[in-house]
């Protein structure tokens, strides 16, 4: 009998962790490269075995917080997670829901996601309310308008390089 | 009346009175005096929108509705005038931005009361969505304060009180009790009707304009839609109405 190099993990164990990469694999609209989970939407993930059309299934279930009430993406994004996880092996039901609570805070963002958003768009992470850098040159921005280009972005301004920066917030 | 019929006074109120103001805000994109107002004014408007939608998702529970998106429009458009529960102060339309602006003022900070009123909810849904409204409303309330705050001692001023005259006839519309509020005040739904709260906003009025304004409460459980009403549903019917059956 030949040793096996590489003993299967538990089914589960890889069905858990290929949902988890189909969902991570999923990015912002607004920040292409970005994923959903980087930006702190993803509240939590259930992979649970019941009755999917009369017989035994996995079933997927997925709670995603948006970064504000209003925003128009969140059919599209609740859509691209429902098909990522259909697509992975070993899936037979999927169910993606919106949650109210809790609220989302710029703290949710990953250091992975604050230093893409950083590097590919400008734009900053306000977080506890402390002062926001310019994701160029560092120093610390001013507050042009609360509101930005969309609703969850004011814009800054940097006072040493002059770059417009956008701050993303709750 | 029952507790659900009552909770579903309130709800709509609420959810209808978000709506119309968010329709009224989006009306400014594009036109606003200046970019960053157009920015504002439409993002604060999605927000209200926002809040709508969360409110008649807890319409269409007690309705025993699936809150889908159908199920939600229809019940942002699809009613007859009898069956809104809106205030004339969210159905007054106007073209006149310092009506606008100190419509924003005042609308926000009675919503900002209402969402406080119900922080604490036992309506657990409710509740919830009230701990990130209160989030979103600090910024509608910073935004409209900085703008009054810095205008009221421009000559402009005179525009603002004049505009405060119109906003402030249609206010009592807005604090006027709902049907059944004394048993949503009971059932611990709201700490209080909005109408207990005329006294705290007239004074952040007066604070504002060092003035001696007051603030009337209406009466009329919102039975009745004002003349603007139409008009306004007319405007937010346009395209729906061009293809009833169109899949968006």
């Amino acid at each position: 009998m030949t040793a096996q190099h590489n003993p299967p993990a538990a089914p589960e164990v890889d069905l858990e962790a290929a949902v988890l990469s189909a969902i991570a694999s999923v990015d912002d609209p607004e920040y292409p490269g970005v994923s959903i989970v980087d930006l702190g939407l993803l509240e939590h993930v259930e992979v649970r075995n019941g009755p999917v059309g009369g017989t035994l299934g996995v079933i997927v279930g997925v709670g995603l917080i948006p970064t504000f009430s209003g925003c128009p993406a969140l059919e599209m994004i609740r859509s691209d997670v429902d098909r990522a996880i259909r697509a992975v092996a070993g899936v037979d039901d999927v169910s993606v829901n919106w949650l109210t609570s809790p609220a989302w805070t710029p703290d949710r963002v990953s250091m992975r996601g604050r230093e893409a958003l950083a590097r590919d768009f400008t734009v900053a992470v306000s977080i506890n309310n402390q002062a926001t850098r310019c994701p160029r040159c560092g120093a610390k921005t001013t507050e042009q308008s609360m509101f930005g280009p969309s609703r969850c972005r004011g814009i800054h301004r940097c006072p040493n390089c002059s770059e417009t920066v956008e701050v993303m917030r709750g | 009346m029952s507790n659900e019929a009552a909770l579903r006074e309130f709800l709509l109120a609420f959810a209808d009175d978000e709506h119309l103001i968010g329709q009224q805000h989006t009306e400014w994109i594009g036109v606003a005096p200046f970019l960053e107002e157009d920015l504002a004014f439409s993002s604060i408007g999605q927000d209200e929108l926002g809040h709508a939608v969360l409110l008649y998702e807890l319409v269409c529970e007690i309705d025993g509705v699936e809150p889908t998106d159908a199920a939600i429009d229809a019940l942002a458009y699809g009613r007859s005038a009898e069956e809104y529960r809106s205030s004339a102060f969210t159905e007054f339309g106007t073209t006149d931005w310092a009506e606008a602006l100190v419509r924003h003022w005042i609308y926000d900070m009675v919503e900002d009361l209402r969402w406080q009123l119900v922080a604490e909810s036992s309506h657990a849904g409710l509740a919830s969505v009230a701990v990130r409204a209160q989030r979103e409303e600090a910024y509608h309330r910073r935004h409209a304060e900085a703008l009054i705050g810095s205008l009221v001692t421009t000559p402009g001023r005179v525009e603002l009180e004049r505009a405060l005259d119109t906003v402030l006839a249609l206010l009592p519309s807005l604090l006027a009790p709902v049907a059944g509020i004394e048993e949503m005040v009971a059932a611990g739904v709201t700490a209080a009707p909005l109408s207990s709260k005329s006294s705290d906003i007239a004074s952040q009025i007066n604070a504002a304009f060092d003035g001696e304004y007051e603030v009337q409460v209406g009466s009329g459980a919102r039975q009745e839609r004002s003349s603007a009403f139409g008009p306004l549903m007319a405007r937010m019917r346009e395209v729906l109405d061009l293809d009833p059956d169109a899949v968006w």
